[in-house]
This record gives C-alpha cells, structure tokens and sequence, in this order.
C-alpha cells in the first residue's frame, strides 16, 4: 500500500502542528454535536421537558436588598427599575405593603404571563408541530401556545393566562400574549398591571438544556413605556424527575373530603 | 373587563351557556340561603322533559344539541389499532371527546336527574329501562357495592346535596376543584393530544398527565386529586394504572367515591376508525368496597364536521388568513379555582 501523502513534501516540523489543528477540529465537532439543540421533525427548536427558572424574579423582579421573605437579587428588569406612571406606582407600593396577604398566587390564583415562567416551580413543555402545552405544576394550570398560523380572536375574553400566538423568527419562538384579565401580579413584591397586559416573549436555545426567556411588558394604563426582562430557564435533569399535581387552590376545603367513618 | 366582555358577546347561545354553568359552580360557596337556588339553576343543564303526565321520550341525537346524546352504546373491543399512528408509535386519537350519556348529575342512574331533586320540572319521568344504563356495568345491579358505612355516607350526601348545611355536602368540582377519576370524562368535552412517552387530557376541571414513558410512580403518600396514572398501548386499548388518589373527588352529585386505598385500572377502548372509545375502569378498594367493579363510560370524538356545543365541544373558529377551519379551544381555568368565591363574587363588590 502507497500512504497518500506518499511524493508530497511536507515539512516534517509542521506535522505536529497540523495535528493539532485536525485535534482541536475534532473536538469542536464533537463539542457542536453535544450542543445541538433538540428539534422536531419540522426542524423548529423543540423545547419539550421540564423546565424551572434559578432567578429570584418572582420574589421581586426589581433590584432589592434582602428581607424577610425575599433574598437579595440585582433584579431581573434591562434598566432595573419598571417604569410606572405616578398613580400606578401609589397602588405597586399599596401591593407591596399588603403582599403578605394580597399576593394572587398565596391565594393558589392561576399565575399568569410571564409570572409562570420564573415562579419557582416547574413546569412541562409538550411540544407539537401546531403548538405548546405548557403545564405549570403549581395549579397544573394548563396555556396553550399556538404556533399554527392563527392570530388572536376577534372577539375575546379577559384570560388569566391571554391568549397566545407564536411564530418562528430562526430558532427563536416569538409569542405575542395579550386579553389578559387584571388579576394576577408580576411578583410576590406587588409589581402589577391592568387587562391592557400585552407581553411578547422570545424562547431560544443557549444550549440543549437551558433557554433564555426573554419579555418585553407593555401596560399603557400601568406604565410609561414598555419594559423588559430576561431569565435563564433551565432543564431539570434529575433521574425520573417528573410534575407532581398541585392544585393548591383545594386546601383551604379539601379536608371536608373524603367521607371517613363516623367515629365511634 | 370580564363583565364587559360578556355582555358585548353576541354569539350568544353557546358562550352565554358556557358563562352560565361557571356563574351557577362561582356562586356555590360554603354557606348560606342563596345556594339553594342556584344548585337548582346549575342543575338545569340537564334538562329533563318536562313535567306532563306521560311526556314523549326526547329524541336523542349524537352530535345534537344538548348534553344527553344517546340511551345506547356499541360496546368497542379491545384487539389490534389498524389506524394512524404518531411519529413515536402510538394510535393517533388525539382531539375533542366527550361522553354521550350524560353529566356527572347521577353517577349510577345517568339520565335519572340529581337525587332526592326537590323541583319536580326536573325529576325524570321515563321508565328506568328507557334511559341509559349505570355507569356500573359489573356487578349486574348496577350498583357500587359500597361497604354499610360507606353506603350511609353516600345516602347522607344525597340527602344534603339540594341543603348544604356542612361543607362536607358541597361537591367539590362545585368549588373548581379537579373532578378526578373518573368524572372527569363525564364533565364537558375535553382534549387528548399525544407526545412521546405521554398522553395529556386537558378537561375543563383539571388536567391528566398520563406517563408512557417508564417512569417509575411516585411515592405512595402524595395523595392527588387525579391520581398517578402509568399508561401503555396494548394494540386499540389504552391500559393505565391509577394510584396516590387522595380520594375527595365524587363521583357525581350522587356522591359515590373511593378512598386513598383505591386503585382504577382503567381501559380506554378506541374503535379502529377513530370515532370512539368505551372507558373501562376495575375500581379495587379495601376501605370503601366490598369487592372490586366495573365502571364503563361511552365517549366519542367531535371534529370539524360537528357544530360546535357549548358542553361537549367549547371550540370557536380561529382567526387566520386561510380558508381551512381551525378550531380555537380557549383557557381551560375553573373561574372559582381563582378565588373561594369566585369571579362573580368579587367582580360584584366593585
């Protein structure tokens, strides 16, 4: 056998060289295999699994020293601070005096977008060509994101959780939410908007098992200019991790079920 | 604003229907005198013939209006899927089903009427073998074959259905709470799509979570509303295995229940054109029955070619620049799981 490289002169200094650089491409091969992100069959990003946030956004999604029931964050808002107009900023602090007891989701409320996203549960992504189920365990409160060409309804309902329609721009999915009602909070800090919520959500890959959450918060009633935030999200890869049912709105009465012996 | 928003609704029958049911289960709250009248108006849905002295059997349509569908059903055998399957293997029965019996008013006489109903308008008037069988189809009785005490709780809730006067006779789907197996696919239609290593039901009370994927079940203490359901295919036949029930979810305005203890082996039965499913459930539990029984629930698919129904099929066209129909299903949250009195209540105070 005649190697292939038989007749050709390479200078022998520049072999190891060479080797190295076959090496590094390699291993930046491989390093490219072990990044790609799942997709599904249509080739769009597919983001199914369980996922969670580290963040301390739902403690207060603005920058805040530590208390008693939140750790200290550097925040979670591009410009730390949300931009409220004079009279909404009187009825945020009013929130944040009484939140101990006035905090939607203290009471098991669905937590509305993007609160879902960072609150400090999991929840499931099932993922179809047409759409996403997202289901968060804390209520197993259940959003649809519809990816298959439809647009808002014309005519709508206030929903705890909008109305959600996305679309691809690359890998990215962009989601426009809006018709939402004006129950639910930001945070546990007492951030707030009205039923004119109209959030826009950017879903992308950093690698395999982390997605950076991106919104943008726009609330004319509530605030001065639109606003936004970005969280890390990140796969639970734990061995047989899975949603547990937590529909803690039932234990204010669940012990009234079920029938037990009269005793005697 | 929600009231807003309903009222400038003109599409009316369908939404009003849909608002009415969730007004009527918004103003069941623990205590008081206005409860009674509105049990009786929640209870209208079922809209029993009225009173005459020998009335004409209502004639039942499958895919009609109306939640009463047919008396009837084909039994579906299990046996090979030689249908569409997903990319990952499983029969494709993913979409819109719904029971064709009858609501969750009665859990062993489904088209009898709430038990002890004091509005004579609504007691059925029929012969017993001219409405739909119990939903106990073994023992052939077609009872639940409750131990004696259990069997005097039941009694006890059927005679404090129509007069709460303990929170313990509220049903607590009433309060938004999930409706659990199996009522659940007896409360409205409800959607099942299919993923890898799952099959998800999203009802209006509640959604399942069914594990195909070789996940081991979860601790036997974490007792849930909707149980912990392992599932495989066996050919045309959804076999899944409940446990961890925290048994507070009734079975009906009836009343019937299981305990913590009980186990439901269920079987959803698909036909090979996709059309139905007969669910067959063995119920096992040591605490609350006296031997295991069966339960078994008709259901069938609504697809585009149905009108939509404000109980059986909540959908409403989609907005988008295609001429094909694409159905909308919208936000599946109990209005009252959002607060102890609901929507109602607090949209009320303002």
């Amino acid at each position: 056998m005649t190697p292939l490289h038989e007749g050709r002169n390479y200078p022998k200094n520049l072999l190891p060289i060479v080797g190295i650089v076959m090496s590094c491409l390699l291993a930046t091969q491989v390093l490219a295999a072990d990044k790609k992100i799942p997709r599904l069959s249509n080739g769009k990003p597919d983001f199914s699994g369980i996922w969670q946030s580290t963040s301390a956004a739902d403690y207060d999604l603005e920058p805040h020293s530590n208390r008693k029931d939140a750790p200290p964050s550097a925040g979670s808002v591009e410009g730390e601070f949300l931009p409220y107009l004079p009279k909404a900023l009187t009825q945020r602090q009013k929130n944040f005096a009484t939140r101990a007891t006035d905090d939607p989701a203290l009471k098991g409320y669905t937590l509305g977008v993007p609160r879902g996203i960072y609150y400090p549960e999991p929840f499931q992504i099932f993922q179809r060509k047409q759409d996403l189920l997202l289901v968060h365990q804390f209520g197993h409160s259940v959003r649809t994101i519809n990816t298959n060409g439809t647009d808002h309804p014309k005519d709508p309902y206030d929903w705890w959780l909008g109305d959600s329609r996305g679309h691809w721009e690359g890998d990215t999915l962009v989601v426009d939410v809006k018709h939402f009602n004006d129950k639910t909070w930001f945070d546990r800090a007492g951030n707030y908007h009205s039923d004119a919520l109209h959030v826009v959500e950017k879903w992308a890959f950093l690698d395999p098992n982390t997605i950076e959450y991106k919104a943008t918060i726009e609330d004319p009633n509530v605030f001065s200019r639109p606003w936004n935030i970005s969280v890390i999200l990140y796969r639970h890869r734990e061995k047989n991790f899975q949603l547990i049912e937590d529909y803690r709105f039932t234990l204010d009465y669940d012990d009234n079920y079920p029938p037990k012996p009269n005793k005697p | 604003m929600l009231n807003a928003s309903i009222i400038k609704t003109s599409e009316g029958v369908m939404k009003n229907k849909m608002i009415h049911e969730k007004l009527a289960l918004c103003g069941l709250v623990l205590t008081g005198l206005a409860l009674v009248p509105l049990l009786s108006f929640a209870a209208e849905e079922t809209k029993p013939p009225a009173a005459q002295p020998r009335p004409a059997q209502k004639q039942l349509v499958l895919g009609g209006p109306g939640i009463e569908q047919e008396r009837s059903f084909p039994k579906i055998v299990s046996g090979k899927w030689t249908g569409p399957k997903t990319a990952d293997g499983q029969p494709d029965i993913q979409g819109h089903w719904s029971n064709t019996i009858a609501n969750h008013n009665n859990f062993t006489d489904p088209q009898g009427g709430i038990v002890n109903d004091p509005n004579p308008n609504r007691v059925a008037k029929s012969a017993r073998a001219d409405r739909a069988p119990s939903r106990v189809s073994y023992p052939a009785d077609g009872q639940v074959p409750f131990q004696p005490w259990a069997l005097e709780k039941v009694k006890e809730f059927q005679a404090h259905f129509n007069d709460p006067v303990k929170p313990e006779y509220i049903e607590p789907l009433a309060r938004c709470a999930p409706g659990g197996v199996p009522k659940s696919l007896y409360w409205h239609g409800y959607e099942i799509s299919q993923y890898p290593g799952y099959v998800v039901f999203q009802f209006n009370s509640g959604t399942r979570i069914i594990h195909l994927d070789g996940k081991p079940p979860l601790p036997q203490n974490i007792k849930l509303w909707n149980g912990d359901s392992r599932g495989h295919w066996e050919g045309n036949t959804l076999v899944v295995d409940v446990n961890n029930h925290n048994g507070k979810a009734l079975f009906g305005r009836s009343g019937e229940f299981i305990s913590e203890n009980g186990r439901i082996q269920e079987r959803y039965i698909f036909s090979n054109d996709g059309s139905r499913y007969t669910y067959e459930a063995l119920l096992t539990d040591p605490t609350v029955y006296t031997r295991p029984f069966t339960v078994t629930v008709p259901a069938r698919k609504w697809t585009e070619k149905d009108q939509p129904n404000g109980w059986h099929y909540e959908v409403e066209p989609a907005t988008h620049s295609g001429k094909n129909l694409i159905l909308d299903h919208y936000e599946r949250i109990c209005a009252e799981n959002n607060g102890g009195f609901g929507l109602v209540a607090e949209e009320g105070k303002k």
